[in-house]
């Protein structure tokens, strides 16, 4: 029987949340949920009420009345304070959650691509930094190709050891992570379900995501924005770890970098050759 | 159909009949296939409607078969689907997405427009303010034959390259803007964008004929505040669309360039595509451009229902609408904010968050008309006299689904709480809840209380509760757990649910809600049913069959070309029921007699010389 009502129980469907805003979102949410829920009885109660109680009789005339201005303001009123308060509390964690203004100093600074279908993801690598790029530098889109989508510019040292992942990543807990997200193709729609995180990603564009996460483990991405026949299948995966084990992570992917460009003569590199061995 | 008007040896009296003449000469295709007499218009609406809300309803259940049972066959037809659909019966990702596009395209755009505004437009409104014809009939009948041509460029998508159109009802670019075809091929997108192009032509077309009508063509007597609130909803309806629909025309003319003549309004630069044409261009631009429209748009699929139901309302309780005014304000203020509200939709879409604000607040704000036409409809059924006709029973199906479908509302319109539900099904349920809900029972509550005046004959009661009955229960069936699954995450215009592991529990919500989907598109079979058997042998209609007192009840049983025989001034307001001083309960704009009003009651007096308005 618990199973059957918890059908009716709306907020227990929510997948588990794993971010600071996600809980405020949440509550905000469930506010929103109990006063529709008491409009609804009201509503619906007096609805009721009324069909039963003046039902047709042959006896009875219905009353000619044609309204009255103050229940009409007060009914105006009413709902206008109640919305107007939503509204405005709304906006405040509005505000705080996706203004660019309030986005928090980055712990870790990611950049994400959406194309069809999948998602790449480009660390910074050992030295924190990005080289030139499609992001940092508007020059550098001219790059833009399958086999390099962020647009590297492998002749820049300070991106030798930028780290490329594909339809997994990696971020640490309790840690501000700030996103840079386009597309190279069409809209995207970059959703972190448990984080409580969505933000469509725009060719040509890049949009600021953040979060932070305060619970270790392994949740999914989706696409959701209908971008094509394979929309369903451009999930990616990611795994939030404790400091040390991002650390190490990390550690592993540079090494990795460091191994796949040993052998190649730096200068010598053509822009597809580095990008595809760093995409490893 | 409509040429049984004659009878009444009272129209030789009053001088249409040399009208009435003229109009027997016509010949069948005149009068039956490109009339230009309003009420045959509007049953043509009527008939194309019904038929593609069965072809958008049957594009429906492909998609509900594919989400509660994914990967499995489809049942009976599995094996006769052509191959560009399905492989071994099993529907193909790609077909998926041209799908959901054709079911939205279709049901918006040839369903619930064409019935909420071409078929009770113009059914309604020159009956309702007692005149002939519309103003410009001819413009009228144009209006109604951009359709068919209309419907079938969209349908014939299906024999292009690329079948269907497949980016959504929405049609966001780039998606819907580069295909990687060859300039000058028409493919499914292209074909889309010239039908939506030609229903808004139609759709405009019809608004300043509704405008004109309205404004000029008001029978004797008639003030605009002593017009039903559907002439009202109607009136304020083809305003919205004269001022939207052009917008829409505009971006669909910039992504038709796009696809057919590879310019790049919409298309960014860089793109790492199969297309060679891109550059410069800006993809939410198309979304601000669409919405601008689109979100009017839903207005326009509802306020024509809103006055419908009252009108409904008011008859079935025999009681004068509650706060008349105030209702007319409300759909005017609907129709004003709708216009201030589009970014609703693009919160999430990489729109400046700083607008997310300002979109926010005004979108809250139409919860408040939305709450006032609540209240009075409640109001109306206060101390009423209520009879459960089925029009009645539709119309407060209504009332109550916009109730859940309003409150949903307020959860997108709050963009924080946006954010997690936004393209998921929480939204599904919303639009459906507000579409089908709202709209379609206002659809239905419309014909079972017209269906007399437009055919003669009178629908079956019986089937018509039965029909109701099936309806409100199914579609609760089907939408309602569709909440369930937005707040579970389900991403909408998913083809497989089953990739994601966090969806993975809500496989028998699915399936329930698929059960629900079948029930409820079969139900619609009995309306069918009804409307076709009562045309042949339902009961034939007297006058006014509703004892109500709008003046379409003034016209014949069942009028014909030039509608009424008999001149017609109006008196009063429509709603005056339950008079104090008459035998009758309800008072006919058409009847003369004089009345006071006395705090907010209105009496009927004897004085002739005295008439006073009685709101």
């Amino acid at each position: 029987m618990d199973g059957f009502f918890s059908v009716f129980d709306m907020l227990a469907w929510f997948p588990e949340n794993i971010s600071t805003f996600g809980q405020e979102l949440d509550s905000l949410f469930a506010i929103i949920y109990w006063v529709s829920v008491a409009i609804f009885f009201l509503t619906f109660g007096v609805l009721g009420y009324f069909l039963v109680k003046y039902r047709y009789s042959p006896d009875r005339r219905g009353y000619n009345y044609h309204g009255n201005n103050v229940v009409e303001i007060t009914w105006t009123v009413l709902p206008t304070l109640l919305f107007a308060a939503i509204g405005l509390y709304s906006d405040d964690i509005w505000e705080r959650t996706k203004y660019s203004k309030r986005v928090p100093t980055a712990d870790v600074e990611i950049l994400v691509l959406g194309k069809q279908y999948g998602w790449v993801f480009l660390y910074p690598g050992a030295d924190g930094a990005f080289g030139r790029n499609a992001h940092n530098d508007r020059t550098a889109r001219s790059l833009m190709s399958a086999s390099n989508p962020f647009g590297r510019d492998t002749a820049d040292p300070a991106g030798f050891d930028d780290v490329v992942t594909e339809n997994q990543f990696v971020v640490p807990v309790n840690a501000n992570v700030v996103m840079r997200g386009s597309s190279i193709d069409v809209l995207h729609s970059f959703f972190l379900p448990h984080a409580r995180v969505k933000q469509d990603v725009v060719p040509g564009t890049w949009m600021t995501i953040w979060y932070n996460l305060f619970k270790t483990g392994k949740y999914e991405l989706a696409c959701a924005e209908l971008c094509g026949g394979g929309h369903y299948g451009m999930r990616a995966e990611y795994e939030v770890m404790s400091r040390t084990d991002y650390d190490k992570w990390l550690d592993a992917r540079n090494a990795e970098v460091k191994a796949a460009r040993t052998p190649q003569p730096a200068p010598a590199a053509t822009a597809d050759t580095a990008a595809v061995a760093s995409l490893r | 159909m409509s040429t049984s008007t004659l009878q009444h040896g009272s129209a030789a009296e009053h001088g249409h009949d040399h009208e009435h003449e003229h109009h027997h000469d016509l010949p069948w295709y005149r009068k039956y296939v490109f009339s230009t007499d309003h009420k045959v218009i509007s049953k043509q609406f009527m008939l194309s409607s019904l038929f593609f809300l069965f072809v958008g309803g049957a594009f429906a259940l492909f998609i509900r078969w594919q989400l509660a049972y994914p990967g499995q066959a489809v049942p009976i037809i599995g094996d006769i689907l052509p191959a560009s659909w399905a492989t071994n019966g099993v529907i193909s990702p790609e077909f998926y997405a041209q799908l959901l596009t054709m079911h939205g395209s279709i049901m918006i755009f040839f369903v619930i427009i064409p019935f909420a505004v071409g078929m009770f437009g113009n059914f309604c409104i020159p009956l309702m303010i007692g005149t002939d014809d519309m103003a410009l009939p001819k413009l009228n009948m144009w209006s109604f034959w951009l359709v068919p041509p209309a419907g079938l460029i969209m349908m014939a998508g299906f024999f292009t390259e690329t079948g269907y159109a497949a980016a959504g009802w929405t049609s966001y670019p780039p998606l819907s803007a580069q295909t990687g075809l060859a300039k000058f091929t028409i493919s499914g997108q292209t074909l889309w964008t010239i039908s939506v192009f030609l229903v808004g032509f139609s759709s405009i077309m019809g608004a300043v004929n509704y405008v004109a009508t309205v404004l000029n063509k008001r029978a004797k007597g008639m003030k605009l505040f002593d017009m039903p609130l559907t002439v009202w909803a109607l009136f304020i309806t083809a305003i919205i669309i004269t001022l939207g629909t052009p917008v829409l025309a505009a971006g669909l003319s910039m992504l038709f360039m796009d696809n057919f003549l590879h310019t790049s309004f919409f298309l960014p630069d860089n793109l790492v595509t199969n297309s060679t044409y891109f550059g410069g261009g800006q993809p939410i631009l198309f979304q601000h451009v669409f919405w601008f429209y689109s979100h009017p748009a839903v207005y326009i699929m509802i306020l024509p229902l809103m006055g419908i139901v009252s009108d409904v309302m008011a008859t079935f309780s025999r009681k004068p609408i509650y706060g008349y005014k105030a209702m007319v304000f409300a759909i005017a203020g609907i129709a004003f904010l709708g216009f201030i509200v589009w970014g609703h939709h693009m919160f999430q879409s990489g729109m400046n968050p700083l607008l997310g604000t300002t979109f926010m607040l005004s979108t809250i704000v139409i919860a408040v008309p939305s709450s006032i036409k609540v209240f009075n409809w409640l109001g109306t059924l206060w101390r009423g006299n209520i009879q459960f006709s089925s029009a009645m029973l539709n119309a407060l199906a209504f009332v109550s689904m916009f109730i859940i479908g309003g409150l949903s509302g307020v959860f997108m319109a709050s963009a924080p709480v946006d954010i997690y539900i936004h393209d998921t099904y929480f939204i599904v349920a919303h639009i459906h809840y507000v579409l089908f809900g709202g709209s379609l029972f206002g659809i239905f509550s419309g014909i079972y209380y017209w269906y007399p005046k437009m055919f003669g004959k009178m629908l079956n009661e019986t089937w018509g509760r039965r029909h109701f009955f099936w309806t409100f229960v199914t579609f609760n069936l089907t939408f309602f757990p569709m909440h369930i699954l937005g707040i579970g995450g389900h991403m909408r215009r998913i083809y497989d649910p089953n990739v994601y592991d966090f969806l993975k529990g809500l496989g028998g919500v699915n399936e329930v809600i698929t059960i629900g989907a079948i029930a409820l598109g079969f139900s619609q079979l009995i309306l069918v049913g009804n409307i076709l058997w009562s045309m042949k042998w339902g009961k034939k209609a007297p006058r006014n069959p509703w004892k109500a007192n709008t003046l379409e009840w003034a016209a014949p049983e069942h009028p014909g070309h030039g509608n009424f025989d008999m001149d017609i001034t109006v008196y009063r307001g429509p709603y005056e029921f339950g008079v104090e001083g008459r035998e009758d309960d309800y008072w006919p704009q058409w009847e003369k007699g004089a009345s006071v009003s006395v705090k907010h009651h209105t009496v009927a007096v004897t004085d002739d010389t005295k008439t006073f308005g009685a709101h």
